[in-house]
């Protein structure tokens, strides 16, 4: 497994035409795509829920509030993870979400904070790539992009492949490696790295909410 | 056709000889009419005797004659046949009746298509001598010619022997290892894992080398019964590939006197996948061609190469 994302930033430096939506973005990557060779394979969704540590149990700690975020890919239909920022991710079957519901009294759900992506698998040779709109409630916010290259399994290997392999469709556009494949020199990919990649994206497109849509190029 | 009879053949005196055996037939024949003809009527029977007798002998006088007339001729004639340089089978040009029985000229046909494959397989040995291994080279084209018959026994060859082989392998390379089991009787299968980036099936008969399957690192080696699964093949694009090349560097390793040179070569080989996702193309110095990495590892060198960049 060897999903990279890349931000919506990244991606809205793509030189479209001026007044370009999120929409039409996607559009011109899938294009491209189709250009290169790849396939059509179904579509994807990615989704994460943020919850607040409770009120109640602060106030006994003495610490900040930690958020966590309760995220499932389709990927994987019956798992679910449960990730914290810089922490530990936690791989739980889909039972998970009823648990929480019982925690209410330790986890809170924040408002309006789901955010998801939502798009279309392409199969290209041994490459698997998934463009997606990440939205947040009813509005577009981002592009998201995951290669996943699944015969190498160790991610600092296949970097450079992966880096000419981006180039092919997002031209000179290309973003540089993300943390997690200089982590740890030769570990064995997990799925769990891929939502930590996911989640980074998801925090990082948050913060940009106040930014309207069509000023990202 | 003339060239060839000229030489070393009097045709002069083989017209003459012909003549002569016409002439030694009608004098036997004239032997056997007056046997047949017995005694003419004459007036005494001692009359008749004696003239038979007369006619008998100068019959076989003349056969005497005849014969030793073509003896002579016989040796100036010469000998063509042996001056040929297809011998006997020459004198099927002689044939005059050339398109009912094309003898001659399928002859020379074969001969000279027999005379070029000789030829080319000279050729072809020299050039196949040249590539295999070079401290093997000489050993092959010697034993090969000198041992016709030590390949069988290398097929019997002891559990435990090819135990060694294998295990001495093994602990060459350190980032593969190597796992040997018989899950069907004597024949040995390994199970190669080379650092994480592939895993390899390879089935064995004796040392040699049966079949091979590469597959990814995280892919499911083993069959429903728990055994190696040694049929299907990998899901990824890439690691067919590397199969394919693989079972050619099967047909390219190849040493049957010495079948564990074999099976090392072959792992040196394989180790150069190592590097599978991480070396690009030695010619045109790119990752990826047609979505794929470079698959071909070069038998000498061991430089990487996609499938359609290596000569
Ligand atoms: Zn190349």
């Amino acid at each position: 497994m060897r999903p990279f994302l890349l931000e919506g930033g990244s991606v809205s430096q793509m030189p479209v035409a001026e007044g370009k939506s999120v929409q039409q973005t996607v559009e011109l990557l899938t294009r491209k795509l189709e250009m290169l060779g790849a396939e059509k394979q179904g579509t994807f969704c990615v989704d994460c829920e943020t919850y607040h540590t409770a009120a109640s149990t602060l106030g006994s700690q003495g610490q900040a509030g930690k958020l966590m975020y309760v995220m499932h890919n389709s990927e994987y239909p019956l798992s679910c993870f449960a990730l914290f920022e810089n922490g530990p991710c936690l791989v739980a079957d889909t039972n998970f979400d009823v648990l929480m519901v019982k925690l209410k009294g330790f986890f809170q759900s924040a408002k309006a904070s789901k955010i998801e992506t939502r798009g279309t698998r392409y199969q290209y040779c041994d490459f698997l790539v998934k463009v997606g709109t990440v939205t947040m409630g009813p509005s577009a916010r981002g592009i998201s992009v995951e290669v996943e290259y699944g015969p190498c399994v160790v991610a600092s290997d296949c970097w450079s492949l992966l880096l000419e392999f981006l180039q092919s469709f997002l031209g000179s556009h290309t973003p540089g490696a993300p943390t997690v494949f200089g982590n740890r020199h030769d570990a064995v990919y997990s799925p769990a790295d891929t939502m930590v990649q996911y989640m980074e994206l998801f925090n990082k497109i948050r913060k940009q909410q106040q930014v309207p849509v069509a000023g990202i190029r | 056709m003339a060239d060839v009879l000229s030489v070393g053949v009097n045709l002069e005196a083989f017209a003459q000889a012909i003549s002569a055996i016409q002439a030694l037939r009608s004098s036997v024949s004239r032997v056997f009419d007056c046997l047949k003809d017995g005694m003419r009527n004459k007036e005494t029977l001692e009359g008749r005797e004696k003239a038979f007798i007369a006619h008998f002998q100068d019959n076989l006088h003349s056969v005497n004659r005849d014969l030793n007339e073509l003896e002579r001729l016989s040796n100036l004639v010469g000998k063509p046949s042996e001056n040929h340089p297809l011998h006997n089978s020459g004198l099927l040009s002689l044939d005059p009746v050339q398109d009912k029985t094309p003898l001659y000229s399928q002859l020379l046909q074969a001969y000279k298509w027999s005379n070029k494959l000789q030829y080319h397989a000279g050729l072809a040995s020299g050039l196949l001598n040249q590539q295999s291994l070079k401290r093997s080279a000489n050993q092959m084209g010697v034993s090969a010619k000198r041992r016709p018959k030590a390949q069988p026994t290398t097929l019997v060859l002891p559990p435990q022997y090819v135990d060694d082989v294998i295990s001495r392998i093994d602990r060459m390379f350190p980032e593969m290892s190597i796992h040997l089991s018989r899950p069907n009787g004597t024949s040995a299968m390994l199970l190669v894992t080379l650092g994480k980036v592939l895993k390899v099936i390879v089935v064995m008969r004796s040392l040699f080398i049966d079949r091979t399957i590469v597959k990814g690192y995280n892919e499911n080696v083993y069959a429903e019964d728990g055994k190696l699964d040694i049929w299907s093949k990998s899901n990824y694009q890439v690691f067919q590939k590397v199969t394919d090349h693989a079972t050619t560097a099967l047909l390219h390793y190849q040493l049957p006197q010495m079948p564990d040179v074999v099976v090392r070569s072959f792992m040196t080989w394989l180790r150069s996948y190592i590097k599978l996702f991480q070396a690009p193309c030695q010619r045109c110095g790119k990752f990826l061609q047609d979505g794929l990495p470079p698959t071909w590892r070069d038998f000498r060198t061991l430089e990487a190469f996609h499938d359609t960049c290596r000569q």
